[in-house]
């Protein structure tokens, strides 16, 4: 039987290509494929998974560090007031206006050889103000961009707001010199339209644009060219993407030959074969789109990662919440009082986030009282906190004139003599099993105070699309939706959200972000405050008590904030990141450091600095 | 028989029509509209800019206007872009995923003919033997066993387990090799190399694929032979003094395989459909998982075509497999 298998097994891996240490190359696993790469302005969309590979493929004017803090890239040095880079005139008030000097690098060329200058910065900056480019953003209608010379830029921001100075002023310039005929091209085949009628045109004629110059194919035959640390060689759709070091990148490390000289990007889309691929050291790390939390905590994984590979939990900015339904239109909002906030505090009162945290997640996803992350550093730790009391739930529930019906379930009359039962709609995303068992969770812990849940799951095309999630005024959902907000520092300076006028509503054609219609008028007082107030010492403390109001008045029930897994084999240096890592905390930190300890490379950065590990 | 062909093929165009009413209704009647996910990357988008999109994509219209401009490209070959992956919906679908399947899809087939053919006539001829009842066991074991169960079954016994307890390389758990055709004519792989690394990855997939083909198609065959082995004729034949293989193979073995034929006629459209069960667990990309993806990321354009183009093999390999039948029985005649 032995030498049966022995056999099969052998002969199928006869002549298979030495991997990692061995030859100086590193596999990551993925379980998505990007779809282009080099969108930086996110034409076709944006996706995490494209996010990580262009880490490593391109260079910003700025990165930020795994402590969350701005670091030059491209430019000589990072823009502040004190450095005299950054010039504000005008007042919060009447609107200020920021410029914001730069200096490029000398020594910075695109892997072609040919150097970075500001032509691509500009050339970059033109094609987000074009008629009928698809990403109109407030980012970009409120700048403008000034070219000294070669080297020297401005980028004028007005009217400037605070979240202006958490990130890169502008995005990652792309090469003028490869894409410029072709956009030039594509303008003059679009000068006829007119941006609001043939808006779709123009959407299709980017999207084609950018995909014929990120594509796999077009990655293969080499159509760019690439300013990060590694380039892409070759691109198997299905399979694997992979990137050698870029020549003339300019900050590789001095002895660039003990580090790792290829990435490969494995693209495994099933978790459980990837999580196989891991056991079995077919992949040396995961990235940030790769296994579930469930699959980390797993005895399979964990029983054999003793002296092969460490697990690490990299805490997330990814924040779970219940929005709950507070348009008093709706009968069951106005039958169930959500919209009045004791109904809310007794719903927070009656969840044991804390037992759910440890139970699910083994305490690696912490509760949370707002939605800022405590790795922010415009976090409150102070906010009020409801804990887990199911006694003053009950009460509250009382003060609002329920009383148990014989059946257990809370029941009231309303003003209008209708007699009420306390049922609650309870949606999630159907398939995330995770959800679905914080779901069974909570749902068992309203139950006990006297609230009837009703389950109503659909799969996440289903409840996000924009006649589902934004219609709660039309009650389309009518009690809680439990989903989860990706917050970079900049959305929360930005923390346009949960404001009053972010509701979707008939009025403003059913927009915004705010999707059960919370409304605080303290809190968008503290915010148009907050905003435009562009030294952060001064903005610090409103932006804090923000997250007291946010957390008081339960404008959504905070949950947990996730953590993401990583795996990283043993002897790999420096493949490391955070929670605000890169924006998003997408793995790595700096590529051009990732290498093998056996080969030489030095290990500079330290992971258990950013991550918790499961003891045994 | 041309006739009939002929007929036959007029009155596909009908039904393809139907067909391809029916499915652009479904996929337009998902909830949700194919611009959420660009929406829901770019929140400041405003209201008046979607609506402008909306209006531009002709997603205002009434469905039946949104299907007539659909059917208007589509008669001309043009099938649209795919919104998510930005490429020609036609050519994501016939030079990407097709040629994908159709490797696992063939080479499952091939091997659960090999295997139920023989395996269903040793069964037939030696009935109620030993051999015929470990056949009809496994046989059964095959048919009720799901295919992501035995899957992830094989997955973790030849990957993990297999490989842990006896010390020897795994196979790869899921996905593709990294090749590409172009690396034969480049010579970055020689031929055997390149068959090697797919024949690592495809192993498993295809062994979860042909099982309960396999198995099922042991059971007609067996039946159909013990069928045939009692008519007359071959008594006649074993009577006039023919060898047992001649009575075998060339009497009994031509009528057993009618319903095989039958059979394997029908489940051609499989082929190219893919197997998104066992494309799923095994992280290959093939057109079962890229029809499920275009549903679920509502990918009209590469929905359609994928879902159309079966619709087509459908109709087309229910009429091969009526030929076929009359090729293989000459008591059968269309015209």
């Amino acid at each position: 039987m032995t030498r049966f298998f022995r056999a099969i097994v052998l002969v199928a891996f006869l002549g298979a290509a030495l991997a990692g240490p061995q030859d100086n190359s590193l596999v990551v696993g993925a379980s998505q494929e990007p779809v282009v790469l080099g969108d930086l302005l996110n034409v076709l969309g944006s996706q995490a998974i494209a996010s990580e590979v262009e880490i490593y493929l391109y260079a910003g004017l700025y990165r930020v560090n795994l402590d969350g803090a701005l670091e030059p890239d491209l430019v000589t040095e990072v823009a502040t007031v004190e450095n005299g880079r950054v010039v504000i005139t005008g007042t919060p008030e009447e609107g200020q206006r920021a410029e914001i000097s730069l200096t490029l690098r000398d020594d910075i060329a695109w892997s072609d050889g040919q150097p970075i200058t500001t032509a691509d910065v500009a050339f970059t900056f033109e094609m987000t103000r074009a008629p009928g480019f698809p990403q109109t953003t407030d980012f970009y209608d409120r700048r403008m961009v000034e070219v000294q010379d070669d080297r020297n830029f401005t980028v004028i921001v007005e009217p400037a707001q605070s979240s202006d100075f958490v990130g890169s002023p502008l995005d990652g310039p792309l090469p003028e010199h490869i894409m410029g005929a072709g956009w030039d091209a594509l303008q003059q085949a679009t000068a006829g339209l007119d941006p609001e009628t043939a808006a779709a045109q123009f959407v299709d004629a980017y999207r084609e644009f950018f995909s014929d110059l990120g594509s796999s194919a077009a990655i293969n035959e080499g159509r760019t060219v690439y300013s990060g640390p590694f380039m892409p060689t070759r691109w198997t759709p299905g399979s694997a993407l992979q990137m050698t070091r870029n020549p003339e990148f300019h900050n590789h490390p001095d002895d660039q030959d003990a580090y790792v000289q290829t990435v490969e990007y494995r693209f495994i889309t099933d978790t459980n074969a990837l999580q196989f691929s891991v056991v079995t050291g077919a992949v040396d790390v995961t990235g940030s789109v790769s296994i579930t939390f469930d699959q980390a905590l797993s005895p399979q994984l964990r029983a054999r990662a003793a002296d092969r590979y460490d697990i690490w939990f990299i805490p997330s900015p990814v924040w779970e919440h219940l929005d709950i339904n507070q348009f008093s239109n709706v009968q069951q909002v106005a039958d169930n009082q959500l919209d009045d906030i004791r109904t809310r505090q007794a719903i927070i009162h009656a969840i044991d986030r804390q037992a759910m945290s440890e139970a699910l997640f083994d305490g690696l996803q912490p509760v949370s009282h707002s939605n800022t992350s405590p790795f922010d550093p415009i976090y409150n730790p102070d906010v009020p906190q409801y804990e887990y009391d199911p006694e003053r739930s009950m009460e509250l529930l009382a003060e609002l004139g329920w009383t148990r019906g014989g059946d257990g379930i809370l029941q009231r009359t309303t003003a209008d003599g209708r007699n009420v039962r306390f049922e609650l709609e309870y949606v999630t995303t159907a398939g995330n099993a995770v959800r679905e068992r914080q779901q069974q969770f909570i749902a068992e812990d309203l139950r006990q105070v006297g609230i009837d849940v009703r389950i109503n799951n659909a799969p996440s095309n289903v409840v996000f699309s924009s006649d589902f999630i934004n219609r709660a005024y039309d009650g389309a959902w009518t009690g809680m939706f439990m989903f989860a907000w990706v917050s970079s520092q900049g959305a929360s300076l930005n923390a346009q959200t949960y404001l009053c006028e972010s509701a979707p509503r008939p009025e403003n054609n059913y927009s915004g972000q705010n999707a059960g219609g919370a409304c605080s008028p303290r809190y968008d007082e503290l915010r148009n405050q907050a905003v435009v107030e562009l030294d952060l010492a001064a903005s610090l403390p409103i932006y804090q008590e923000m997250q007291a109001v946010f957390a008081e008045e339960l404008l959504a029930i905070p949950l947990i904030f996730r953590s993401n897994p990583i795996v990283v084999s043993q002897g790999v240096v420096n493949y490391v990141t955070s929670t605000f890592n890169r924006g998003y905390g997408y793995p790595p930190y700096r590529p051009e450091l990732l290498g093998w300890a056996q080969n030489g490379a030095t290990q500079e950065l330290d992971q258990s600095a950013y991550a918790s590990q499961l003891e045994d | 028989m041309f006739t009939y062909i002929v007929r036959r093929l007029s009155q596909m165009l009908p039904l393809l029509f139907f067909a391809s009413v029916a499915i652009f209704s479904l996929v337009a009647l998902q909830p949700g509209d194919p611009l959420d996910a660009l929406r829901m990357a770019n929140p400041t988008m405003t209201q008046e800019q979607f609506e402008a999109l909306r209006r531009g994509h002709g997603l205002d219209q009434p469905i039946y206007v949104r299907y007539f401009r659909w059917l208007g490209r589509a008669v001309q070959g043009d099938m649209g872009r795919s919104r998510t992956y930005g490429v020609p919906a036609a050519q994501f679908i016939f030079q990407e995923r097709l040629p994908r399947t159709l490797i696992l899809t063939i080479t499952s087939l091939t091997i659960a003919l090999l295997v139920a053919i023989p395996v269903g006539i040793f069964s037939a001829v030696r009935q109620y033997s030993a051999g015929d009842y470990a056949v009809t066991f496994f046989s059964f074991v095959g048919l009720s066993t799901p295919n992501f169960f035995l899957g992830i079954l094989l997955m973790y016994l030849f990957v993990i387990y297999l490989p842990e307890t006896f010390g020897f390389r795994a196979l790869p758990a899921g996905g593709i090799p990294n090749l590409m055709l172009s690396d034969l004519e480049t010579g970055r792989v020689t031929l055997g190399e390149y068959l090697r690394q797919w024949a690592t990855y495809l192993v498993l997939p295809v062994f979860t694929l042909a099982t309960g083909s396999m198995a099922s198609w042991t059971r007609f065959m067996r039946a159909s032979m013990l069928e045939v082995l009692n008519q007359d004729y071959v008594r006649t034949a074993r009577s006039k003094g023919l060898n047992e293989r001649k009575v075998l193979y060339k009497h009994a073995l031509r009528n057993g395989l009618i319903p095989i034929v039958t059979l394997v006629g029908l489940s051609m459209p499989s082929l190219f459909n893919g197997a998104l069960i066992t494309e799923t667990i095994f992280s290959y990309p093939g057109m079962g998982r890229a029809i499920f993806d275009a549903l679920v990321n509502k990918d009209f354009n590469v929905a359609m075509a994928a879902l159309i183009f079966i619709a087509i093999l459908v109709v087309f390999f229910n009429l091969v497999a009526d030929v076929m039948y009359a090729v293989v029985d000459p008591r059968i005649r269309y015209d």
